[in-house]
């Protein structure tokens, strides 16, 4: 479990150090999106600590939930080409702030209780934005191929992460009740963990705002 | 939580997990397709524009030699008969009479040598090309003004600039397209043509003073000359508008913004050299 969970570390820790490297030759949602594995390496440091000092981190969780929504959200933001999208988007963001700051105080207390009330829509929305991306993907596609496009990799890692990640987060508070239930979803949890975190890395390293600017066919 | 519900909450995310990647994959084949098609539709078009610059340039090259050969017919060929028959009358003449006649050949001669010196410089794509679209109409309107056939006004507003080689090639065709269609059917007496150079802004207009036509009854005219200025136009990102009535004479406008980015379907740009 040890190697499992410092794997994940490690792997973040190289997709910080990628993002970081390559920052200036990003594009803008791909900038956002290095301080999103920054931000996520130290939630994720926190968590650990807070697990091994309170034996409980969800209070981190709720903070996570948040922050990982935001930065996600403002990657699509500048992905997106559609003005009334992007003014979507930021309505949502700044809903899900004060839906997350009442759920954290009222609905599910930040210190014992997992945001799963915050987690489930926004992990929906992120589908939702993902797809809407590929379909604008798919109406101006580019001259660049595919596999070379960041903006692929940031999708394929969103509907991936959103969609196997739904059932996991919205049932963490039912695992925590019954802890000699979780090994397999543990597993499972961190497959996807090391799998989102790789996509990541990779749509890090094919972004290059020199090769990959939205020259459309 | 019983295995069993954790059983089956496994294979509902394995079954997501599996439903996404099947997915992406009919993404990326989907993708793959679009970008194909657009390559294909992007080829399809760069042979298309190829052509029709090709033919702008054919027909220009004919339009040349249609002038060539009536200059070459209606005055070189006159000019230098008459110089032979004066020529031949010297014969017995009283030697000053002999002197002045021979000084009317050489004069005559040497307007016949000007002339031949114009028409060498005639149209040409890389007149044009080296001479630009202001210098080459000015040189055709001092050409169709010593000919007597139409009087040519031209005017120029602001300073002159570059709009790449290929645009003004295209809006030269036009030009020359218009200026036989007046000389053709306008009966006109004056061609005015200006040209108005501004930051965002390129107008030609060409303005006679002949006949005038229906603008309706041409435009049901497929492949007719004033069509093919619309599409010619139309290929270099400008517009041309016809207007014209019976009795009224008729107005070329072609315009353009000279500073739009818009690549050629043969992906280069308007104000590259060409």
């Amino acid at each position: 479990m040890f190697i499992i969970i410092h794997t994940s570390e490690i792997l973040m820790l190289i997709v910080v150090i990628i993002g970081i490297t390559r920052y200036g030759r990003l594009n803008t949602p791909f900038k956002i999106l290095a301080l999103s594995t920054i931000a996520n390496l130290v939630i994720d440091i926190l968590s650990d600590i807070f697990n091994a000092k309170y034996k409980n981190n969800a209070s981190i969780l709720h903070v996570e939930a948040i922050t990982e929504f935001i930065f996600f959200s403002l990657v699509f933001y500048y992905l997106f080409t559609s003005q009334i999208t992007k003014k979507v988007i930021t309505v949502l963001i700044i809903a899900a702030s004060v839906f997350s700051v009442i759920n954290a105080l009222f609905l599910q207390p930040f210190h014992t209780v997992f945001p799963t009330y915050v987690n489930l829509p926004t992990l929906a929305l992120l589908v939702i934005f993902s797809l809407l991306l590929f379909k604008q993907m798919l109406l101006s596609p580019l001259t660049t191929p595919l596999l070379k496009q960041g903006v692929f990799w940031f999708n394929t890692a969103i509907i991936f992460y959103g969609t196997t990640m739904f059932l996991n987060i919205g049932l963490s508070n039912v695992y925590i009740k019954n802890p000699s239930t979780d090994y397999l979803i543990f597993y499972f949890w961190y497959i996807i963990l090391y799998i989102f975190t790789i996509l990541i890395g990779i749509a890090l390293l094919t972004d290059d705002k020199e090769i990959n600017s939205t020259n459309a066919l | 939580m019983r295995y069993e519900n954790i059983q089956i909450l496994v294979l509902s995310t394995a079954a997501l997990f599996i439903l996404v990647t099947g997915f992406i994959i009919y993404f990326v084949i989907l993708y793959r397709n679009k970008q194909i098609r657009n390559e294909q539709e992007k080829e399809q078009l760069q042979g298309r524009y190829r052509q029709e610059m090709l033919r702008a340039q054919i027909e220009m090259q004919e339009q040349t030699l249609t002038n060539i050969s009536r200059e070459i017919h209606d005055n070189i060929s006159q000019v230098l008969s008459f110089v032979k028959l004066d020529l031949a009358l010297t014969d017995g003449m009283a030697e000053p009479e002999k002197q002045q006649k021979v000084n009317n050949s050489r004069e005559l001669l040497s307007q016949t040598i000007n002339d031949l010196r114009n028409l060498s410089k005639s149209l040409s794509f890389e007149y044009i090309a080296v001479n630009g679209l202001v210098k080459t109409i000015e040189t055709e309107v001092e050409r169709v003004n010593n000919s007597g056939l139409l009087h040519l006004s031209i005017s120029i507003e602001g300073a002159s600039y570059s709009l790449g080689a290929q645009r003004e090639l295209v809006l030269f065709r036009i030009f020359q397209e218009a200026l036989n269609n007046t000389l053709k059917h306008g009966s006109a007496e004056h061609l005015k043509i200006s040209l108005h150079y501004f930051d965002q802004l390129f107008n030609l207009t060409l303005e006679d003073d002949g006949a005038g036509f229906s603008t309706e009854l041409s435009e049901n005219q497929s492949g007719s000359g004033l069509k093919n200025m619309e599409n010619r136009a139309a290929l270099i990102g400008a517009v041309a508008t016809i207007k014209s009535s019976p009795g009224n004479g008729c107005r070329i406008k072609v315009t353009l913004n000279p500073q739009e980015e818009q690549i050629y379907a043969d992906g280069t740009y308007p104000n590259s050299p060409g």
